[in-house]
């Protein structure tokens, strides 16, 4: 089939075309394209070039984003775009140190600097119950963060002064004149040592300990496997670095626009931080670039704030590179040490870990973190008896945070790890130890929750081994062979060794452990156009493109506004840990049900019937017995409706002080199967190919969920070869895009999607599971795991360095 | 200022003694922005339109223009003519720098792992250094160690090369398959007509090294009259030569007092554990190894 280049509308046409989802979209998609379709399908290609390609329509189809053009041709106005007329620029002065006390802050020769209109530092924020200066400490769980330090700093760029100047450069250089004299504090930087060194926060240093008990203590299993496990430190390293503009109000408020990933909660915490009444502080949602994790530290929004308040004129900060490393939060380095009992045929007995995760200087989401890590520490796997002892611990290292299967995908790497070494103990197949363990719907995890959602596990493992391998560079000599070190580099095929690895890995979605789910949405209808109201936030993971789908399927109606997000509309809550799809897809499903109820009851009344027998397809609202068939537009025709909803799904309870509970709203799993290149004598890797196969729930964007898989294999590869942002004592060693390596397309293997396994989730929206995180859990497992084939070296570390996969 | 030939850059230069010239831009560019450097002014070389080729010279010399791009290096018909130079450029980053990025710019920057620098070292080419005394030639390893330093008010226009006609290597470890800067890099090129071989490691010590007894003892190995044929196991202690020349003894690191014997005059990414030591000799051993195979090939 040749695909129409019908570019500027992306239509399904430039994907493959047996794609379940896709299948189904072309056929509502024809009806409602242009009429002009052509009868006659054989008419050849002329024809069908000619043919206008029909807009997809509905859930199941693939339509495209509606901000894919503009950010491809480089229009879309991102945060860093902003401008007001008047406005000031600001810069932070952060701390050199990783920790030291501040002796004090004189920042006389900054403001005397010409052009400087403003510096603030912890002493202009709110100060604590006792009166003094804390920096108005926040934290999305304890607020523990000052927003500007106050007399210590606790790791190396916190924000210490902020300064507002009428250029960038200027700011920067009133920055830097802010004298602040530091008494420098010996770090503690060996997650390890945090335990028995002095306290570094009034809090303690430990954000928790979270013992998990489950089964017998005393069991033991004829084999015996250990292993220590190591996780670098990832940065969520966005492209589009933290920009935003705040500007004040006439009535002592102001308002923010920034590309926040969480409008109200950072609104909430931003007016308390600021002491203002939350309704006196309005975020607006503007150029979100994509996220994989929070997108901007609450500092930053709150400097900006506060600047603006303090010089009643518009304020815009843009960080750089280097700041930006400094300002978000990073994944959380972590420890594993693992014990896998099982008997002689490979069936698993008893797992013991201990999981000691680097919160870096304050708490942020360590404990959610941690309880992800310690509950899934056994993997999706059927083990009688676990033992866990998990700690999440504060040290002068950067503070660590929400990105992307946080705590799931540490404990993935480890679990998958032993079980390699498992197989290789026993002399089993790595997969077909998988296969013998594997969960299943019903089987109990470590908490002791049971698994009531679709549990593929042993379907997914099935799919990515009958994906055949890809071709060995001798069976196509002809072909240009990509070798370890990339084109024109030092790989010499002699040398190059290929390494075939699998992993499995399940990571839940929602909040955990009693966090209250929760998101409102207005769907109106006015004429033929649909407005949807929700403040979730698109953060590149097509939001705004399935609450079109939602709206379009349950209405019939095509064109569909998504109304951007600011803190006016009710709370639609983070968009994280997948969470958008599932609350506020269905609560934008919900008030487009009742939207339709409103629509079809007056004409279900003119006939007599119950509404519940007339049904909404193909554009045309038909009755059960075929004797109404009245097209939607002219229903809708003059008509304003409109209904607000709420979608908040069943509650769960916090892990108890032996790890039980029923903590998580859902899990969900991918299997994946990585092939690498090693180049056995200068320890160069190259993934050439990565199969996944995904328990998806139902595939409701196909195309989407195929973007989303690459995206997170890409994260995945980068964490298990390349990215790690080194500290030294507590600095940062490259916090630089040289320094620190993102993978390139060079370094990015061919995606290949065995399969997309739809078993419906029936109580989740749509039967669908949450997409982004699961691939990014699993793939650094399965790339280590290729490696270690490969080279027969142990990897016990991630990310891989050369001289781990030297033999 | 943006001169369009070479004397009135010079000229442009001695005006403004504290303008600093610029021609691709991706060395200097990325520390203004990062606010490293604030020049008062710039002197913008991309207009001289005739130091963005080359020139042939008697006597087998081919004279290079600072302003080549490593993409144009990077083409057919320049490979053809410095093969070695033409294959560390279509390493020296991703297109956009490669793009931008010049020869000239890369041998005033002299950052360590600088790719074109040890092709240069190992071609033992010359620069032209021009100021307002006139012009001089300056050896590029001369100028790389400080031996010769470019003095204030000079412009580097040319690169003189020998013209070898023969198999030219470079090869770098950077352990990824996308563009990265060199964790090592060694450039080897074979000069027939004097019999011997020439080789360069990059990025192991401030400036390229140059194993001189290694080169001398494997030009002894070669078969220069018939097919230009080597015993593998000459090719492997050549490997091992070039590496113990190049990076410090393990050994002696682990003992501060000892000396560093070989070449090993800088610190080196070289200078922490003994272990990173041992690596990065293993990895220039591979490196010298494969770049000799490939040159006999």
């Amino acid at each position: 089939m040749t695909a129409p280049t019908d570019t500027a509308s992306g239509a399904p046409g430039a994907g493959p075309a047996p794609e379940p989802g896709s299948a189904a979209g072309g056929v509502l998609g024809n009806v409602f394209g242009a009429p002009a379709a052509p009868a006659e399908p054989a008419a050849g290609a002329a024809a069908e070039e000619a043919a206008p390609e029909p807009e997809p329509f509905g859930l199941g189809s693939s339509p495209v984003r509606q901000d894919a053009l503009p950010k491809a041709l480089g229009v879309y106005p991102y945060a860093a775009d902003l401008w007001a007329e008047g406005l000031l620029w600001g810069a932070v002065l952060r701390s050199p140190h990783p920790h030291a006390r501040i002796v004090s802050v004189d920042a006389s020769a900054a403001l005397a600097l010409p052009g400087v209109h403003a510096v603030v530092t912890a002493a202009d924020l709110p100060s604590d119950h006792g009166g003094r200066a804390a920096g108005a400490p926040h934290g999305p769980v304890i607020a523990d963060r000052p927003v500007l330090a106050a007399e210590v700093v606790r790791h190396q760029g916190e924000p210490v002064a902020a300064v507002a100047a009428d250029h960038p450069d200027t700011a920067r250089l009133a920055a830097a004149a802010v004298a602040v004299e530091y008494e420098v504090l010996e770090p503690v930087t060996d997650p390890e040592k945090s335990f028995h060194a002095g306290p570094l926060h009034p809090d303690g240093n430990l954000f928790r300990h979270l013992p998990l008990r489950f089964g017998d203590p005393d069991a033991v299993g004829d084999v015996v496997v250990e292993g220590l496990y190591q996780v670098g430190r990832q940065d969520p390293a966005p492209i589009g670095a933290e920009a935003g503009l705040a500007v004040p109000r006439p009535d002592g408020g102001v308002e923010l626009h920034v590309a926040s990933t969480n409008p109200h909660g950072d609104r909430d915490r931003a007016a308390a931080c600021l002491g203002l009444e939350p309704d006196r502080v309005r975020l607006v949602v503007t150029g979100v670039p994509g996220a994989t994790a929070d997108r901007e530290d609450l500092s930053f929004q709150v400097t900006l704030a506060l600047l603006a308040l303090r010089t009643g004129r518009p304020v815009k900060m843009a960080l750089g590179r280097e700041d930006s490393f400094h300002a978000h939060a990073h994944r959380h380095p972590a420890l594993l040490r693992y014990r896998h009992h099982a008997d002689s045929l490979g069936h698993l007995v008893k797992v013991e870990a201990q999981i000691l995760l680097d919160g870096g200087a304050y708490a942020d989401v360590s404990s959610e973190a941690l309880a992800a890590a310690a509950a899934f520490s056994a993997g999706p796997y059927v083990v009688p008896h676990v033992f866990v002892d998990a700690w999440a611990v504060r040290t002068n290292n950067p503070p660590a945070g929400r990105m992307r299967g946080e705590g799931a995908l540490q404990a993935c790497f480890a679990y998958e790890s032993q079980l390699d070494k498992l197989a290789a103990k026993l002399g089993v197949d790595p997969l077909e130890i998988r296969r013998r363990n594997a969960m299943a719907t019903g089987d109990l995890m470590p908490t002791g929750q049971a698994v009531t959602c679709p549990a593929p596990v042993g379907a997914l493992l099935d799919a990515v081994a009958a994906e055949p391998l890809p071709p060995l560079p001798v069976d196509e000599p002809d072909t240009e062979w990509l070798l370890p070190g990339g084109p024109h580099g030092a790989g010499d095929p002699a040398a190059v060794r290929r390494g075939i690895g699998y992993a499995v890995g399940m990571v839940h979605m929602l909040g955990a452990e009693g966090a209250d789910e929760v998101s409102t949405a207005t769907v109106r209808v006015s004429g033929e156009q649909a407005t949807v109201i929700c403040a979730a936030v698109d953060a590149g993971q097509g939001f705004a493109t399935l609450a079109r789908q939602v709206v379009q399927d349950v209405l019939g109606v095509t064109d569909v506004w998504i109304a951007p997000v600011d803190t006016d509309q009710p709370a639609a809550g983070p968009t994280a840990r997948g969470r958008q799809t599932w609350v506020s897809g269905g609560a934008v499903e919900k008030a487009a049900l009742m939207v339709r109820h409103q629509l079809l009851q007056p004409i279900a009344a003119n006939f007599g019937m119950s509404p519940e027998l007339l049904q909404i397809a193909d554009g045309k609202i038909t009755s059960y017995d075929g004797v109404l068939g009245m097209p939607v537009s002219e229903a809708l025709e003059g008509k304003e409706l409109w209904a607000t909803a709420q979608c908040r799904p069943h509650p769960t309870e916090p892990l108890d002080d032996a790890g039980q509970g029923d903590a998580f709203v859902s899990v969900a799993f991918c299997a994946m199967r990585a092939v690498v290149d090693v180049d056995i004598e200068l320890g160069a890797v190259r993934v050439v190919d990565v199969t996944v196969a995904q328990d998806v729930g139902r595939a409701l964007n196909p195309r989407q969920i195929e973007a989303r898989i690459e995206a997170g294999v890409t994260q995945g590869v980068g964490l298990a070869l390349l990215e790690e942002l080194q500290a030294e004592d507590g600095r940062l060693v490259n916090p630089s895009f040289t320094g620190y390596r993102l993978p390139t397309a060079l370094d990015t293997p061919e995606v290949r999607i065995a399969a997309l396994l739809e078993e419906r989730d029936v109580v989740a929206s749509f039967g669908a599971k949450a997409v982004g995180a699961a691939p990014a859990v699993v793939a650094p497992a399965a790339v280590a795991a290729a490696v270690r084939a490969a080279t027969g070296r142990p990897v016990t570390r991630l990310p891989v360095r050369p001289q781990d996969a030297v033999v | 200022m943006l001169p369009a030939t070479l004397e009135e850059a010079v000229e442009a230069l001695a005006a403004a003694p504290a303008a600093v010239p610029v021609a691709g831009g991706t060395d200097l560019m990325g520390a203004v922005n990062a606010g490293l450097l604030r020049p008062p002014a710039l002197v913008g070389l991309g207009r001289i339109s005739e130091l963005r080729g080359w020139r042939y010279e008697d006597g087998g010399t081919a004279v290079l223009g600072a302003g080549l791009t490593h993409a144009r290096m990077g083409r057919p018909d320049f490979a053809a003519l410095i093969p070695g130079l033409a294959d560390a450029a279509r390493t020296a980053g991703p297109p956009q720098i490669r793009n931008s990025g010049t020869l000239g710019g890369n041998i005033a920057t002299a950052d360590p792992a600088g790719d074109t620098l040890p092709v240069l070292a190992a071609l033992e080419a010359a620069v032209t250094l021009t100021g307002p005394a006139g012009s001089r030639e300056v050896p590029v390893s001369h100028l790389l160690t400080g031996l010769d330093p470019m003095r204030p008010g000079e412009l580097l226009g040319w690169v003189r090369v020998p013209l070898l006609h023969a198999p030219q290597v470079y090869l770098k470890a950077t352990g990824r398959s996308g563009p990265a800067r060199a964790a090592a890099s060694v450039a080897l090129v074979l000069d027939p007509a004097r019999r011997a071989v020439r080789c360069a490691v990059g990025a192991v010590a401030p400036v390229p090294l140059r194993p001189l007894e290694a080169e001398a003892w494997v030009s002894t190995c070669i078969d220069w009259d018939g097919e230009r044929g080597i015993d593998p196991a000459a090719l492997t202690a050549f490997g091992e030569y070039v590496a113990g020349a190049c990076v410090p003894d393990p050994q002696a690191l682990a003992d501060p007092g000892g000396p560093a014997p070989g070449a090993g005059d800088g610190p080196a990414p070289a200078g922490g554990p003994p272990a990173a030591a041992q690596r990065l000799r293993r990895t220039v051993a591979v490196l010298a190894r494969r770049a000799l195979g490939r040159a006999l090939k």
